[in-house]
């Protein structure tokens, strides 16, 4: 596949993943760190505490998920391309 | 992948498919090597558009944050309560200037202001004590646990009750422990 072709939609995709990683990590951290009781309108210490190691996991997360999908798909296609070559000699 | 179906005659060939994605180059733009560092601003994601905050306000922030900062203020809030406290107490106290030779002699000024004196700053200096290391306990335990929540004024008193009085024995902590304790859930169930 074209590189360059491969950058421009990959840059197409990204803002879209992010966007959707963000408001996937809002809700998931809001719903584990933030208990729905509402005494105060301020963020405590301890739920800011919790947020940030909420956020910095998640990120770790999707860095992780990523790099293993990367490398499920490039032994993929090194199946396939072993397929089409074994049945393109055949 | 499959043939393009047959086209019927007289009309033009259909586009041939595009060809397959590979995913492997399109996930090392995306999240692998090859990605670009960007400046993601959460108004464009989705969330809700706000002005960034400067590097002060982070920073002052920061630090009326921190556990030595909150110490510090519990610190000196304690100092001056104990100082009152302490006049006041010395104030209703009749056992100043007592001599047993003259049990009816009223005490002089002086003798008053300085008892008092000493009264407030020995009780300044106790309050003072307790309250930075409550306030920084809980604080610790707060950060700890990662929850705000009763358990950590309990614990904290736990340990600051138990500090204090393991200096006159461990009978003595674990009263202090437990006393303190039970003080500190008091409070909190009546602050929430």
């Amino acid at each position: 596949m074209d590189p360059l072709r491969a950058q421009q939609l990959a840059a197409e995709l990204e803002v879209e993943m992010m966007a959707d990683m963000y408001n996937r990590m809002t809700q998931a951290c809001h719903r584990k760190c933030v208990p729905p009781h509402y005494k105060e309108s301020e963020l405590s210490k301890g739920e800011c505490v919790c947020l940030d190691r909420c956020v910095a996991k998640y990120l770790e997360v999707h860095e992780r998920m990523g790099k293993k999908l990367t490398e499920l798909s490039l032994q993929d296609e090194e199946l396939l391309k072993r397929m089409q070559q074994g049945s393109g000699t055949a | 992948m499959a043939a393009p179906p047959p086209s019927a005659p007289g009309e033009p060939a259909p586009p041939p498919p595009p060809p397959p994605l590979q995913y492997s180059l399109l996930l090392q733009h995306l999240v692998g090597d090859k990605r670009q560092p960007r400046v993601w601003d959460p108004a464009t994601l989705g969330g809700i558009p706000c002005p960034p905050k400067s590097e002060e306000q982070k920073m002052v922030e920061r630090v009326m944050e921190s556990c030595p900062f909150k110490a510090a203020l519990a610190c000196v809030g304690g100092f001056v309560l104990g100082g009152a406290f302490g006049i006041f107490t010395a104030g209703i106290d009749t056992n100043v200037g007592f001599d047993p030779k003259d049990p009816y002699r009223t005490p002089t000024a002086k003798e008053v202001l300085k008892d008092m004196g000493q009264r407030g700053i020995s009780y300044a200096k106790n309050f003072a004590i307790v309250g930075a290391m409550f306030s920084c306990t809980e604080c610790v335990v707060e950060s700890y646990r990662g929850k705000s929540d009763w358990k950590n004024s309990v614990i904290s008193g736990c340990i600051t009750g138990g500090a204090i009085g393991f200096r006159a024995g461990l009978k003595a902590g674990v009263i202090g422990c437990g006393g303190f304790a039970a003080f500190s859930a008091a409070v909190d169930y009546y602050l929430r």
